[in-house]
């Protein structure tokens, strides 16, 4: 298998602020990310499961070059996050609530300035963005500002766009955060089909059913370090994947769930 | 250079496509128009009265020969020296001073025409006729010089009161309350307001450079800054004239080409050095309020270093260098008809290194994670 995603001993820390501050407990910084290590696949769904604060969102926007390790590194397709941010840039999609597009934009107007950005020929551009508009039935709304639309609409336009310059490494955090069943589906479905395709997603997520749904394989953060990395089938061949998250958080945190 | 172009391009569609930033740009060349006519029209009615046909000036004079009779031409006042005679004039409570020489009777008439010094203040209309008379009286009788010594100032006037003088203090002010509150208006909501609403991470995973970001937003800011700059100095130029309570109108001022050219490239330079400074410091603060805290302490600063203009005389040029203070005194040379071009050129100079010095550094700000994705 073609290794597209390699993390090697990524390390994140933050200065904790004054409110959370305890200096005979941590002094003062708290450890996000410890020594991650993992790898992910050409065409497969890789699951990044954990509680919140495990260090998920802080590993996924150190991949998407948003903020530096302080130690370690890890590279897609063969570009450092540390040293070629620009090539890596390129060649990612990332999709995740913290990010947010402008609402005094159409979604058509977004469409076309992120494409642009990306250095996607118009003709190029213009194909894609018929294909992806109405797979996600976006052509009914695609000439009004985003201010102007629901909740679920806005999280469609925010996936078109970031998957614009059809990346191969793409980075999901939450992809179906606050969206209908139905566009939940869409969505699920859309994820099957770029795997297919021969990309390589990240998914973070709480939601135990869309692991087992779609990931191929699963990495279970818990505290900012990995409790476990494999596949599903084995993760969840004595117990069901709830069990097995639960078991391994009392047992690396010691508190009982 | 694609890329800043598709930011620029992003910037105005986002500006022109918002009713209260147009607004924004207009509104304020109308209003200051439509406040400051009224409030000259105000002043006007305020005024000094119009001379009455009557009106018999005062006059202090010195020396005046025998057989010259001023009896119902002047009411004669008397003063111990003739300081005190032009203190009063300064003051417009005597209306002018003539001073005919002591050698005044031999040269009388001779081949070395004696010369009068007549001293009067052209603000005050009664001294300006008392001097208009006085004039009309020595020219008829043509056997000597008046106010011949260029050396010597006659015109007692308060030199704030002159029209070049209100242009190059007013103007400077003026223009640099409206540049600061136009940049106000316009960065932090560029800059801070993308960081509030999450669009500036956004836009950071994407791969164009920091620079290239950095240099859209100076560009396009600095263009809505100056329309909304030139709006509300053509608000400023059409109001003078009713301000001014017709001290001068706009035929009056008669500045050339060149003129032009540097108050236009001054202009420039400084909108972009105040959309740099306050660029800079909206990137620091985490949402809009917090950016126009940090703004505005400094843009009463640079308001008042617009101020100073008036009341600073260096006769160095390197003083032009130091940032907005340097741009108001050459605006204000300019405004007087007295620049020099080598100071407008190191001001404009001075102001276009700062806001380059400016610009890199924001470009380093931006990729500095703690300052663009605090919260």
């Amino acid at each position: 298998m073609e290794e597209i995603l390699k993390v090697d001993n990524l390390t994140k820390s933050f200065k904790q602020s004054k409110k959370l501050f305890k200096p005979e407990k941590n002094g003062g910084v708290k450890v996000a990310v410890n020594n991650l290590s993992f790898s992910a696949y050409k065409g497969e769904i890789f699951g990044l499961l954990g509680p919140n604060g495990a260090g998920k969102t802080t590993t996924l926007r150190m991949l998407a070059t948003l903020i530096k390790p302080d130690s370690g590194n890890a590279t897609i397709n063969g570009k450092s996050i540390v040293s070629d941010k620009e090539a890596v840039r390129r060649s990612i999609g990332f999709l995740t609530s913290e990010l947010k597009l402008d609402e005094t934009f159409t979604p058509e107007y977004l469409f076309n300035f992120f494409a642009d950005l990306y250095g996607v020929e118009t003709n190029v551009r213009n194909a894609r963005k018929t294909q992806l508009f109405s797979k996600f039935g976006i052509n009914e709304f695609a000439g009004q500002k985003l201010g102007n639309l629901s909740t679920g609409m806005k999280q469609k336009v925010s996936l078109v766009v970031s998957i614009a310059h059809d990346p191969e490494f793409i980075i999901f955090d939450e992809p179906t955060n606050g969206l209908d069943v139905l566009t939940g589906k869409v969505v699920t479905d859309f994820l099957q089909e770029l795997r297919a395709e021969g990309k390589t997603i990240i998914l973070s997520t709480h939601i135990f059913s869309l692991v087992e749904k779609l990931c191929d394989r699963v990495g279970i953060l818990i505290d900012g370090k990995l409790a476990a990395i494999d596949s599903l089938k084995n993760l969840t061949q004595e117990k069901n994947l709830e069990d097995t998250f639960f078991g391994l958080y009392e047992s690396v945190t010691g508190e009982k769930v | 250079m694609k890329n800043v172009l598709t930011i620029i391009k992003k910037e105005f569609v986002r500006f022109f496509t918002d009713r209260r930033m147009v607004l924004m740009i207009f509104l304020p060349g109308i209003l200051i128009y439509a406040i400051y006519s009224l409030m000259g029209n105000f002043m006007s009615e305020m005024g000094q009265p119009d001379i009455d046909k009557d009106y018999v000036p005062t006059a202090y004079i010195i020396g005046l020969p025998e057989g010259l009779s001023v009896e119902g031409v002047f009411k004669i006042k008397s003063y111990e020296n003739s300081e005190a005679a032009k203190t009063d004039i300064y003051d417009s409570k005597l209306d002018i001073m003539v001073v005919f020489p002591a050698d005044f009777k031999e040269n009388y008439a001779g081949e070395t025409k004696p010369e009068v010094k007549v001293y009067y203040n052209s603000a005050s209309a009664q001294s300006a006729f008392g001097y208009s008379v006085a004039i009309a009286l020595l020219n008829e009788l043509n056997a000597f010089k008046i106010n011949s010594d260029v050396s010597e100032k006659f015109d007692l006037v308060n030199s704030e009161s002159l029209a070049a003088d209100i242009l190059s203090m007013i103007i400077p002010m003026l223009m640099f309350s409206l540049l600061a509150s136009s940049c106000m208006a316009v960065a932090p909501e560029s800059i801070a307001g993308e960081k509030e609403r999450g669009t500036m991470a956004t836009l950071l995973i994407t791969p164009v450079k920091r620079a290239e970001i950095v240099l859209g937003k100076i560009i396009s800011l600095s263009c809505f800054a100056m329309l909304s700059g030139f709006s509300s100095f053509i608000g400023v130029i059409l109001s003078l004239p009713k301000l001014s309570g017709g001290v001068f109108n706009l035929s009056s001022m008669s500045y050339g080409v060149g003129d032009y050219f540097m108050l236009f490239g001054l202009i420039i330079s400084i909108v972009l050095a105040m959309i740099s400074v306050f660029s800079v410091l909206s990137t620091l603060a985490k949402n809009v309020k917090e950016a126009s805290m940090f703004i505005t302490p400094l843009m009463i600063v640079i308001i008042v270093l617009g101020m100073c203009t008036t009341f600073i005389k260096s006769s160095s040029v390197a003083i032009h260098l130091i940032p907005f203070l340097g741009s108001g005194l050459a605006m204000s040379g300019i405004l007087s008809a007295a620049a020099s071009p080598v100071g407008v050129a190191l001001a404009i100079i001075s102001n276009l290194v700062f806001t380059a010095a400016l610009t890199v550094l924001m470009a380093f700000m931006f990729k500095n994670e703690n300052i663009m994705l605090k919260k």
